[in-house]
C-alpha cells in the first residue's frame, strides 16, 4: 500500500513537473542561421504542441507556420517556431510573431563572425514528434557566456510557494473553525446516543476522510 | 476577440471562487482574533452576550477597515500583470 502511494505521488509530481518544464520561460544562448515558414499538418494529436489560433477555421488542418533556425553554444542545431499565443494558453500574450522574424532576420550570423543572441521561449523541441518550442523573444548578447538570471521563475517560485502556504493555511483555519468543532458537537451527540463517537473519529483520519466526516455531521440526524 | 471574451469569463469565474474563498478566511482570522481578545482579558460584567456584542462589533469595524478592502487586489492585480506581461512581450 505503501509503495501505491508513493507511486501515486511521483506520477502527480511528474506531470505537474513537466507541465511547469514546458510552460514557463526558457533561455538559450545560440546563433541565429536562419529563418523559414513550412506549411504544417496539424490534423493529429500532435496539434496540442502548436498554437491555436482564434481565426483558425475548426476544419483547417494545416497552415504555414513561421521558423527560426539556430545553432546553441554547444553547437547543436535548435529550431524554434515562431507563433502568436494570442489570448490562449499559455498566457504569454504574445502577438508579435512578425516582429520577432524580423528581429531574427536583423540577427543572422554564420560561423566566421558569430553574433550571440538570447532566445527566450517554452515548449520542447522533439525530433520524433516533430514539435518546436515557440520563441517569445530575442536579443543580442556580447558572447556566448553570458550568465542569466531566470527572474520570472524566480519570482514565479517564490509566488507559487507563497500560494501554497496560503492554501495550506486556509484548510488549517478551516479545519481549526468549521470542521473540528462540528465533529466533537456530532461525537457528543452520538456519545448520548450510543458509542459511535469513537467510529465518527476513526472515519475523521486523513484529509479526505476529516471532509466526509464533516459532511456526514449535516446528515447525523436523520441516521440512528 | 473571442479569445479575450473567453480569458475574460474564466477570468472572472476564478477571481470570484478566489475573493470568495479569502474573504471567508481573512474574516474567519479575524473573527479568531477578537474572541482571543476577549477571552485573554474579559471585563467584570462579562457574559456571552456582552461576549457576542464586543465579537460583532469588531466584526463590523473589520467590514470597512483597509484589510477587508485589499482584499479586491486578488481581482485587480492579475489585469496589471496581463497588462504588463503584454507589454514586456510584445513592445519592449
Amino acid at each position: 500500500m505503501r509503495y501505491v502511494k508513493w507511486a501515486f505521488w511521483a506520477v502527480i509530481f511528474v506531470i505537474l513537473g513537466s507541465w511547469l518544464h514546458y510552460t514557463l520561460p526558457q533561455h538559450d544562448v545560440v546563433r541565429i542561421v536562419g529563418t523559414y515558414q513550412e506549411r504544417q499538418d496539424l490534423n493529429d494529436w500532435t496539434s496540442i504542441f502548436w498554437s491555436q489560433p482564434d481565426d483558425q477555421a475548426g476544419t483547417l488542418v494545416n497552415r504555414d507556420v513561421q521558423f527560426i533556425q539556430s545553432i546553441r553554444t554547444n553547437g547543436r542545431p535548435m529550431v524554434y517556431r515562431n507563433e502568436d499565443t494570442g489570448w490562449r494558453w499559455p498566457p504569454y500574450f504574445k502577438f508579435d510573431t512578425a516582429s520577432l522574424q524580423t528581429e531574427a532576420d536583423d540577427l543572422k550570423s554564420n560561423a566566421e563572425a558569430p553574433k550571440w543572441a538570447v532566445v527566450t521561449h517554452y515548449g520542447w523541441r522533439n525530433e520524433l514528434l516533430s514539435i518546436f518550442p515557440n520563441a517569445v523573444a530575442v536579443r543580442p548578447v556580447e558572447g556566448p557566456d553570458v550568465t542569466i538570471i531566470p527572474w520570472f521563475n524566480i519570482f514565479f517560485f517564490v509566488f507559487l510557494g507563497l500560494v501554497t502556504l496560503l492554501l495550506w493555511r486556509m484548510w488549517a483555519q478551516f479545519r481549526e473553525r468549521t470542521i473540528d468543532p462540528a465533529l466533537t458537537d456530532a461525537g457528543e451527540v452520538w456519545e448520548s446516543v450510543d458509542a459511535r463517537a469513537d467510529a465518527a473519529r476513526d472515519r475523521a483520519k486523513g484529509f479526505f476522510g476529516r471532509i466526509s466526516a464533516w459532511l456526514a455531521t449535516w446528515r447525523a440526524k436523520s441516521r440512528k | 476577440m473571442i479569445g479575450f471574451l473567453r480569458l475574460m469569463v474564466f477570468w472572472a469565474v476564478f477571481a470570484a471562487v478566489a475573493y470568495w474563498a479569502l474573504l471567508i478566511y481573512s474574516r474567519s482570522l479575524r473573527r479568531e482574533t477578537l474572541e482571543k481578545q476577549w477571552d485573554a482579558a474579559p471585563p467584570e460584567d462579562a457574559s456571552p452576550e456582552t461576549r457576542k456584542a464586543f465579537i460583532e462589533q469588531g466584526m463590523h469595524a473589520y467590514e470597512g477597515s483597509l484589510r477587508r478592502k485589499l482584499l479586491w487586489g486578488v481581482i485587480v492585480l492579475p489585469f496589471i500583470a496581463i497588462g504588463l506581461l503584454l507589454y514586456l512581450v510584445n513592445y519592449a
